[in-house]
């Protein structure tokens, strides 16, 4: 009888409980882990017992079917022989000539641990996907900072150009006007570098010429030129880090990023936590990552549950009609995550996947064309206790409805996760957004946006200026508040 | 719980008695806890907010099996804030087997405590895998699990069945909110002990209101 015991520090042969032959490892974390993955060759070993042939037991199952390969008659062994083993096993490496004595035996299995943790953080840490979320979170974080810096930028230089803030839209063009610096010194050249037309540039020239503005001083305008500055460069850097980014995706997830488009494909990866981890979820539950609020206000109450949530984002989505939108996103979510299995665990890209989605979801739009009237009538209030709550979530029950009030439940929970600016009315958001809603509702959206951010800067400036930076989250949070019912009355006007 | 019994101490900070374990080593901080010298012995404030076990005791806790030179199988150690403090308690001569999954946390885990503390014994593996620890041996004297799974009553006695020694001890952190969000918390605390009494005599169950929200501990001697 020979027992095989894969230890921390090399294999050991016993025969009939007595030391036979050692075969220690190298190095012991590598060939520790490649015996477990099944990679290791044990040329020594196989030689060795090889020609024994019989009555061999092995302490590992990885050892075993390593053995196998090589045409060894491995068994495992007894329960009680693994315990045995299992609470001996200081001894064991004392007695194969691994350490001096138990003691010694204790600090090298701790070292052993440590390594084997290290190398196990290290590997996981190069893995490709969480770059990608990186990236795309830190996207997330430039739009936010740089919208919440735009409408600094629009307040502080409005003070001395106030007019300017309802022509320009573009942060950007308004960034490189203040970078010109005072109203007198704008020329026709700023205007053409900043890339307006003619038309626009008469007009700035204009009401530049009889701004109500009143003047602002050197060392003010400095400071509001390097903030334009810091706009500009983090809209370099998102433009990098989008192209990046697409760039990973394409590489890291092709399938994925077919099916969801990069950035949405990115975010989604980000919740999942690693591709890995996406490729074993159900589709229902990709279908309303980014909803969990609505989702266990649903479980908690028994409403509507969510119809999709960071799939909004998704082009086809947010596209289609208010009807619609459940079925396509559960369509995508299915055949997003057959695409991220395919990433994960199989290789090149699958066309027909693409090709079946967009056949699904021609036949959704072609079906549903026209709302049911299920679709239409407005839904049982589901709040036996409707008072304060529902007072204050706007009192309007058809909110669960739609797409625009979705955005609006998940917000809470986006924000802090930094993933949602598009409510922000940012200009950085708005340019990605998809043609037909631009369409739609960009109109009135970039009325908002403006309104609300009058709103925002005058409850602002009551706070005054020295307990700014103290005050940063109060601000905040009042802020996006006074943004949040603003935009909820308009939406509901509409 | 007696003041002072050499597991734990009751040290006045801000006009206030507040729990602390003496620090195994010295001028070493894990979270910012607030180090306090009294008569050449340096102790390590205990946060209730940040531990369950600490919470536990601010709750009534009324057995205490970590002691000098005990031997324990911590699942779920994440940054390892508690794993320190059991640390402290049992000393240079005992063991602690500290498992984890999320290699986000463990490489705190890893830098913070671990490579301080020659008793913790880090173990980067899944705990619903506990034949595939490596550098464990010997049964160990408490099972300590925190891991909010909702499976994660079955994942601890697979662990207690194979590591725990007859009876030792086992402390099991339940958040309801993890097991099942549509249940009550106390049908969730419920069920689990139910769940455990086949192989646990249950001893103690700690709401750790108001440091943890929807969260249990429970305490139990094993049977098997």
């Amino acid at each position: 009888m020979y027992s095989v015991i894969l230890t921390e520090f090399g294999i050991v042969v016993f025969k009939e409980e007595k030391l036979e032959k050692v075969f220690p490892f190298k190095d012991a974390v590598k060939d520790y882990i490649s015996v477990k993955k099944k990679e290791a060759k044990l040329n020594d070993l196989v030689n060795y017992l090889g020609p024994l042939q019989r009555g061999i037991s092995v302490s590992d199952e990885s050892l075993m079917t390593l053995l196998k390969k090589n045409s060894i008659d491995a068994q495992m062994m007894e329960e009680s022989e693994l315990e045995t083993i299992q609470s001996t096993k200081p001894q064991i490496i004392v007695d194969s000539g691994f350490a001096k004595n138990v003691p010694d035996a204790l600090s090298k299995l701790r070292e052993f641990a440590m390594g084997l943790s290290s190398s196990k953080v290290t590997e996981v840490s190069e893995s490709p996907d969480l770059h990608i979320i990186q990236a795309i979170n830190s996207l997330d974080e430039i739009d936010k900072i740089a919208n919440g810096l735009s409408s600094r930028l629009r307040e502080w230089y409005g003070l001395h150009f106030p007019e300017l803030d309802n022509i320009i839209d573009s942060i950007n063009g308004y960034s490189q006007i203040v970078l010109a610096g005072k109203r007198e010194s704008l020329t026709k050249k700023v205007y053409e570098e900043a890339g307006f037309p003619d038309s626009k540039a008469d007009m700035i020239a204009l009401l530049a010429s009889k701004s109500r503005g009143g003047d602002i001083s050197d060392i003010n305008l400095a400071i509001v030129q390097s903030i334009a500055k810091q706009i500009l460069d983090f809209h370099d850097l998102r433009k990098k880090l989008e192209a990046h980014v697409e760039l990973e995706m394409e590489t890291v997830a092709p399938n994925l990023s077919a099916i969801l488009g990069a950035a949405v494909g990115a975010r989604i990866l980000g919740k999942a936590g690693s591709l890995k981890k996406l490729a074993s979820m159900p589709a229902s539950t990709i279908q309303i990552i980014g909803a969990e609020k609505a989702l266990f206000r649903s479980l908690k109450t028994g409403a509507q549950p969510p119809k999709h949530g960071l799939l909004f984002q998704h082009a086809m989505v947010h596209a289609a009609p208010r009807w619609q939108r459940g079925k396509i996103a559960r369509a995508i979510a299915a055949k997003a995550v057959i695409a991220a299995r395919v990433d994960v665990y199989g290789e090149g890209i699958n066309k027909t996947l693409l090709e079946k989605l967009n056949v699904r979801v021609n036949e959704i739009s072609k079906k549903y064309e026209n709302p049911t009237e299920k679709d239409t009538r407005k839904p049982e209030l589901f709040r036996s206790d409707s008072g304060e709550s529902r007072r204050r979530e706007g009192g309007e029950s058809r909110r669960r409805e739609g797409g625009e009030s979705r955005r609006r439940e998940g917000g809470d929970f986006r924000r802090r996760e930094g993933s949602d600016s598009r409510r922000e009315g940012g200009d950085f958001r708005r340019r990605e957004g998809g043609e037909s809603r631009r369409r739609e509702g960009g109109e009135s959206r970039r009325r908002e946006g403006s309104d609300s951010r009058r709103e925002g800067g005058e409850s602002r400036r009551r706070e005054g200026s020295d307990s700014r930076r103290e005050n940063k989250n109060y601000r905040e949070r009042t802020n996006s508040k006074s943004n949040k019912n603003k935009k909820r009355s308009k939406f509901e006007r509409r | 719980m007696k003041e002072d019994n050499f597991e734990f101490f009751w040290i006045n900070s801000d006009g206030e008695k507040k729990l602390a374990t003496e620090n195994l080593v010295i001028g070493n901080q894990v979270y910012n806890e607030k180090l306090i010298t009294k008569k050449g012995t340096e102790y390590r404030l205990w946060d209730p907010f940040r531990s369950k076990l600490a919470a536990a005791i601010m709750n009534g806790l009324e057995i205490f099996p970590f002691k000098n030179k005990s031997t324990v199988l911590y699942l779920g150690v994440s940054t390892g804030t508690t794993v320190s403090h059991i640390s402290d308690i049992v000393g240079p001569s005992g063991i602690i087997f500290g498992v984890e999954h999320a290699s986000r946390v463990a490489r705190d885990f890893l830098d913070r405590v671990a490579s301080h503390r020659a008793n913790i014994i880090p173990i980067l593996q899944d705990a619903r895998k506990p034949k595939e620890y490596f550098s464990v041996f010997g049964k160990v004297d408490v099972v300590y699990v925190d891991i909010a799974q909702p499976d994660q009553t079955n994942i601890a006695i697979e662990n207690c069945k194979m590591y725990l020694k007859k009876d030792g001890y086992f402390f099991l952190v339940i958040k309801t909110r993890s097991i099942d969000v549509t249940k009550s918390p106390k049908r969730i605390v419920e069920e689990e002990i139910k769940r455990m009494e086949v192989y646990f005599e249950i001893l103690q169950v700690i709401d750790l209101h108001p440091y943890d929200k929807d969260h249990a501990m429970v305490i139990a001697k094993f049977l098997k």
